[in-house]
């Protein structure tokens, strides 16, 4: 797809969603549940920037979402900031806490960082369940009504984020930065060969993802004007982002977009009726896809495009990575 | 004084224990190059079957260590096979070896919640509260039963890798595939083996860990990473690195009730862990770690 393509489908796409609800008879609760949804297809997108574009797997963004969502909540309790400051100033916490334990951590490759990553996520959420002082504890924090915007309002600032997300998405994977990232995936000694510094690059990613994870908890806090730690800083909240990047293509531009669709319908409908079988439901749909289909509903997609075209496949195809994810074995 | 000997008596226990649970995580790493990120549900899962066979049958979870072995060496041959042995080898399969292992981790959690709740459980022996008086502290006999299976287990594994065929396949695989198959061995059947065997030793792990902990289906996270800074502590080259590196995150764990709140022990493995991946990437005894 062309740049200009591109910009006027995003467009077109911002507006329309834009207007939906206005013309749309859609109930209370579908709206309020698409509102949620551009949040977490903004942090999916955010999550598949490190994850899908460098290869670096994080187990442990939850600590970025509930940094930013805290961080968010204390400002609006204490000084009274307007909410999209106070989420705005949660998401830089959310980044420069991300540099915090990323850049150390990002040296290190493939499992390594991941199985660090894990050790980050479990670490901020203890630090973050003990230190009631700042996180109200197990009981949590209440935000105050007045200056919270209602869950009805939300649904455009959660369509903001996510046309922001997908803008980053785009012009992280079509600039040169995008270029120097693919290179870091496939061989990081190499890509600091050819002149692609692999520290400050991933260090970079690492503080956009954080910091848009950061700002999508904040959205999160107002969303529910209740949060509390073992929720914001869950594993599960991590492995959602995974899921969602995992089911759309990871790696791709929009595949998270698409995930997390399918993330939350999965969500709201058949775990509303089976919840005690919810892990065991993405355990099982990780391992299918990555069996089977490890780009997601994106390479379906292709699969069933070339299909219908009868044209071999090409690795510049609208939305495909710029690595080939699967090579012959 | 007194306490500084009973702590380190304590951190010595605790690192019998740590280097049998990592040791499954190491070798199956060293010689596939994937890490088993479902060994914690391993462990947790084992942990559970030897509650069962207590709960239901009456068998002492030392005496259940046999079956348990058997159980979980077909169980990694069966996820191997299964599963991991359609990964693509190298870089992109890494990426894929993570997500699938991470998702057995769930199913195996799904399963055992489902069967049996996610109620606390703990293994009640007669012998539970008896204790052992040594060097001015008092310590359950449980933890040096523990550290005695660990011990052997260690032992015996040491002498599978050189005295046997299998073995000397095993080490020959992780250093080089490629020659191993010009030279005659069934890459392919060392592979299931390890994944075999690594997975049995987390079995054991999880037997271990039932008579000290108490279990629960989210048991295993803490222990998944504990594991991996031991194999990136000690070098994955020999049992020696795997007990030295076990002996550093015990003693640093049992020690830092002197820094810091109890709640954040779990937070030292991991400062551990990055301090050393920082400063020492070859591990901390200067052995080659496998990447």
């Amino acid at each position: 797809m062309s740049r200009w393509r591109f910009l006027l489908v995003f467009a077109a796409a911002m507006v329309l969603l834009w207007i939906a609800p206005l013309v749309l008879p859609l109930g209370d609760y579908t709206h309020d549940v698409v509102g949620l949804t551009f949040m977490f297809m903004a942090a999916a997108l955010a999550w598949n920037w490190l994850g899908g574009y460098v290869g670096q797997i994080s187990f442990g963004h939850a600590a970025m979402f509930g940094v930013g969502g805290f961080v968010a909540a204390r400002l609006m309790l204490s000084s009274g900031l307007p909410f999209v400051v106070a989420w705005l100033a949660g998401g830089l916490v959310a980044g420069v806490f991300g540099l915090l334990w990323g850049h150390p951590t990002l040296r290190l490759r493939g499992p390594y960082f991941s199985i660090a990553t894990i050790g980050v996520g479990e670490a901020t959420r203890l630090v973050a369940t003990y230190w009631s002082d700042f996180t109200g504890g197990s009981s949590g924090l209440s935000l105050p009504l007045a200056g919270n915007p209602t869950k009805y309002q939300l649904y455009w600032y959660g369509l903001y984020l996510l046309g922001a997300a997908v803008l980053i998405s785009y012009g992280l994977r079509r600039s040169r930065i995008g270029l120097g990232l693919a290179a870091i995936k496939e061989d990081v000694d190499a890509a600091g060969d050819v002149g692609v510094n692999p520290t400050l690059y991933q260090d970079l990613v690492l503080f956009l993802s954080g910091t848009m994870v950061g700002i999508c908890g904040g959205f999160y806090a107002s969303y529910q004007a209740f949060i509390d730690p073992q929720d914001m800083f869950s594993f599960d909240r991590s492995i959602g982002l995974i899921l969602m990047a995992v089911i759309g293509g990871i790696g791709t531009v929009l595949g998270p977009v698409w995930g997390a669709v399918v993330f939350v319908i999965i969500q709201e409908f058949l775990l509303a009726t089976y919840s005690e079988l919810y892990l065991g439901l993405y355990g099982a749909l990780l391992i299918l896809i990555i069996l089977f289909e490890p780009l997601g509903l994106t390479g379906l997609v292709q699969r069933v495009h070339r299909l219908l075209l009868r044209r071999p496949a090409t690795a510049a195809s609208s939305g495909a990575p710029l690595t080939a994810d699967r090579r012959p074995t | 004084m007194g306490e500084v000997v009973v702590l380190a008596v304590s951190a010595v226990l605790l690192a019998g224990f740590y280097a049998a649970m990592a040791y499954g995580l190491g070798l199956i790493y060293g010689v596939l190059r994937i890490v088993n990120l479902a060994h914690g549900g391993i462990i947790m899962a084992s942990a559970y079957v030897t509650w069962q066979l207590f709960d239901r049958f009456a068998v002492d979870p030392f005496a259940a260590i046999p079956v348990v072995l058997v159980l979980f060496f077909i169980l990694g041959m069966g996820i191997y096979l299964g599963l991991v042995r359609f990964l693509p080898r190298g870089p992109a399969g890494a990426v894929q070896s993570l997500l699938l292992l991470f998702g057995v981790w769930l199913v195996i959690r799904n399963v055992v919640y489902l069967l049996f709740t996610g109620n606390e459980q703990v293994i009640h022996t007669a012998y539970a509260t008896s204790s052992v008086r040594i060097l001015g502290g008092s310590f359950s006999a449980t933890r040096f039963a523990v550290f005695g299976v660990a011990v052997i287990a260690l032992i015996a594994l040491h002498l599978l890798l050189t005295r046997t065929y299998l073995g000397k396949a095993i080490r020959a695989v992780a250093q080089n595939p490629d020659s191993c198959t010009l030279a005659g061995i069934n890459v392919e059947r060392v592979y299931l083996l390890t994944f075999g065997l690594g997975t049995a030793l987390a079995g054991l792990a999880g037997v271990l860990a039932s008579t000290l902990f108490a279990i629960n289906p989210s048991f295993g996270a803490g222990e998944l990473l504990k594991s991996f800074v031991i194999i990136v502590l000690g070098g994955l080259g020999s049992i020696l690195g795997i007990a030295l590196g076990a002996l550093v995150l015990a003693f640093a764990e049992v020690f830092a009730v002197y820094a810091v709140p109890p709640y954040l022990t779990t937070a030292v493995g991991f400062v551990l862990l990055v301090v050393v991946l920082v400063l020492r990437p070859g591990g901390l005894f200067g052995q080659r770690v496998l990447r």
